[in-house]
């Protein structure tokens, strides 16, 4: 139990009204204010009213505070649109340009990941799981162990990087906040439909995807592109088909929410990349140098069986089905091959004959 | 053989046919194991630390991001640049629940907050509810930048303090949001940020190298002192909507000082031989309790004076507002105290190492 003494009743209703009895000392000396403060502001009379989906943060862009800097050189964590104090030491954020994090959709997203969330231990009916033949439940945990293990790279990423951006693009920060809360929850409803139906977590990955995310340090964009567009993509996929081939409402619910998640980082990732492309010149040329690396460490690593021989057991029902369901997972890597490329053209980054074979293969599925 | 080896075996002979590995299948972590949930919570982290995943080590080499449990992998990338790998540095008994019970209080800013209550008010009451709400909205994200590394810097064997300082994150997150949202919402706007540092010198928040002298700044002293603030919303607020927020607020903010607390008892318990140095980061968070960087209620700032505003009922009454604010202040050395105590570093007090300011404060 938290500090707090109540329990509340409701996920959102506050605790109920205490008395708080101050003991006052009257006798103290008051010294004079002085109220330096008072007039400091660099806009007053702002009114903004809730609209149709609440006290958005999108709807605070007004007057000043709208106004959001291509470049942002206060090196501490003043507000933007506050009343600036000389003389206050540099913090040392790196990120400072409004194209290195920079999406339209971010504030939007943000409040839309805070309407849609959601509780694994309490949201997914837990008490639908059956037992599943051996094989499928083997094929269930190893792809959980490969899904869960992927979300702990999402949090661990967004989590260095957010100390890295500056304050003038807080809507960014708040959405990159929101998507580390949502991969946490995706680490943990995974582990938990591993260890829920007489399975148990299954082999570690062989982690190069992952490295290939964690080290990239150059730039918020780069890391973008890899965690967002290239991997987040493949996830988002997975989660869909994970949803059509669940073998009970619980796997439904829980892929159909990760599902939802997915997509909104997805939105951002993208909107993000497009715009860091149409406001860098060589940028577009940087991906394509970071993609053609990427997609070749990703093809490789699709090599491993871990995840694809897994999704072909749940999705032709069992070892015996695999050939079938192997059948499906070229369809579905189809899919994502082509939402993938669609996505890359529509950032501006068009990926032509460099696209490696190891993934163009799918297209014919 | 049991049925489950049997199948496993018809599996990879028939795996051998069509040309699949499911080298997989023969490398997993204990099997077996079906957590329950409870009936009323639904299935919580707790549940499923059972078995072997629920053995959580006093330290690890985990340096690949293997989940814990999971089987290893010979010739995984070392992908992880983990510096805690040692379970006191991180640990607490309750991180599991207060995570879910962190999942079950989420809250919005756009729609939990009736805004609609919000009415005009006096200039002078209006100028010092932005001018809190300015300080609010630049220091509550600090509590989600550095927990953030930490989280990064974590070994997945301890994920359930990760997981926890996720959610704090989160909550963080909607307090810069809606500080900000009431500064916009009744005619004001933003106004001074701090005058002091909050952050980048030695002895801050985000300077830390170790994450119990980080979590006793940040969860103890820092997050403490802006609990009781928040206690006392009913006292500062002007309408529903404030009450409201200072309330769910104040529920999260309950959360992260309960975290630190129980972390610091336990390294308490488990390596006493810490328990100077951790009087060492103490000494520097009192210090920083009474002068005020982090503490809107500390003498002298343009936060300490707005909230005197806002407690007497505006500049006419700001005499009265003061002696409230002593009367916080109070409190605060209070609660703080009986949380160092809870901790096991109670010492402190008794034998003269505390700040003598604070110990004034508390008295008074």
């Amino acid at each position: 139990m938290a500090e707090s003494e109540e329990k509340q009743p409701t996920k959102t209703t506050p605790p109920p009204r205490r008395r708080r009895n101050l003991k006052i000392d009257h006798d103290v000396e008051v010294p004079e204010p002085g109220y330096a403060w008072m007039p400091r502001t660099l806009e007053w009379g702002v009114r903004v009213k809730p609209g149709a989906k609440g006290m958005t943060m999108q709807g605070l862009n007004v007057g000043i505070y709208g106004e959001i800097p291509d470049r942002w050189d206060e090196q501490t964590r003043m507000p933007r649109g506050a009343y600036p104090m000389a003389g206050i030491p540099p913090i040392g954020f790196a990120l400072r340009e409004k194209r290195e994090v920079w999406a339209d959709n971010a504030a939007d997203l943000y409040e839309e990941a805070i309407q849609r969330r959601w509780i694994p231990a309490s949201d997914i009916p837990w008490n639908t799981l059956e037992p599943l033949p051996d094989d499928v439940e083997a094929a269930m945990c190893q792809l959980c162990t490969e899904l869960s293990q992927a979300a702990n790279v999402e949090f661990e990423t967004i989590g260095y990087w957010l100390q890295h951006m500056s304050y003038g693009y807080h809507e960014v920060k708040l959405f990159l906040a929101s998507n580390m809360f949502d991969a946490g929850r995706h680490h943990e409803a995974f582990r938990k439909r591993a260890l829920a139906n007489g399975g148990g977590l299954g082999i570690e990955s062989k982690g190069e995807i992952n490295r290939m995310i964690l080290e990239s340090k150059g730039g918020w964009s780069e890391t973008s592109l890899l965690l967002h567009l290239l991997r987040g993509l493949f996830i988002q996929t997975i989660y869909r088909y994970g949803e059509r081939f669940a073998h009970n409402p619980a796997e439904k619910v829980m892929f159909a929410r990760a599902l939802q998640d997915k997509a909104r980082h997805t939105a951002y990732g993208l909107q993000h990349l497009r715009y860091a492309v149409t406001h860098k010149q060589d940028k577009a040329l940087v991906f394509q140098q970071l993609l053609n690396i990427g997609e070749r460490v990703f093809a490789r690593e699709l090599q491993e069986p871990v995840v694809l021989e897994p999704l072909a057991v749940i999705f032709g029902g069992g070892i015996e089905g695999a050939k079938a369901g192997m059948r499906e997972v070229h369809h579905m890597m189809g899919d994502f091959v082509r939402s993938y490329l669609a996505s890359t053209d529509w950032i501006g980054v068009h990926r032509g004959r460099a696209f490696p074979k190891g993934l163009s293969r799918y297209l014919e599925a | 053989m049991s049925t489950q080896q049997q199948s496993l075996e018809a599996v990879k002979d028939y795996a051998d046919d069509y040309d699949l590995k499911l080298d997989w299948l023969d490398t997993r972590g204990e099997w077996g194991i079906k957590a329950t949930p409870d009936a009323r919570k639904g299935l919580t982290l707790e549940d499923i630390q059972t078995g072997s995943y629920g053995e959580v080590p006093d330290h690890t080499d985990n340096m690949t991001g293997r989940l814990r449990g999971a089987a290893q992998r010979e010739g995984a990338y070392r992908t992880g640049g983990y510096t805690v790998r040692t379970k006191s540095d991180i640990w607490l008994t309750n991180a599991a629940m207060l995570y879910e019970e962190a999942l079950q209080r989420q809250w919005s800013s756009a729609t939990d907050i009736p805004w609609d209550t919000i009415k005009p008010l006096p200039d002078d009451v209006e100028r010092a509810q932005c001018q809190l709400a300015t300080f609010l909205t630049e220091v509550e994200f600090v509590a989600a930048d550095v927990p953030g590394k930490w989280v990064a810097a974590t070994s997945p064997d301890y994920f359930e303090p990760r997981m926890f300082l996720i959610t704090q994150i989160m909550d963080e997150s909607r307090h810069l949001d809606v500080f900000r949202k009431r500064a916009f919402a009744n005619g004001g706007g933003l106004m001074q940020r701090p005058d002091v540092t909050t952050s980048g010198v030695v002895g801050s928040i985000d300077l830390s190298k170790d994450f119990t002298e980080m979590s006793s700044r940040l969860h103890i002293s820092g997050e403490g002192a802006v609990l009781t603030i928040f206690r006392m919303g009913e006292l500062m607020a002007y309408n529903e909507a404030e009450k409201y927020m200072y309330r769910l607020c104040g529920q999260d903010e309950s959360r992260h000082v309960a975290f630190g607390v129980m972390h610091m008892r336990y390294l308490a318990e488990t390596e006493p031989e810490r328990k100077a140095e951790v009087h060492a980061y103490l000494d520097e968070g009192e210090r920083a309790l009474v002068a005020g960087n982090q503490n809107p209620a500390a003498r002298d700032t343009a936060q300490s004076e707005a909230l005197a505003v806002l407690l007497g009922g505006g500049q006419k009454h700001y005499d009265e507002g003061y002696k409230k604010l002593l009367a916080i202040r109070k409190r605060q050395s209070r609660e703080y105290i009986q949380r160092i105590k809870s901790a096991g570093f109670g010492e402190r007090f008794e034998n003269g190492r505390a700040n003598p300011e604070l110990m004034e404060y508390a008295k008074a």
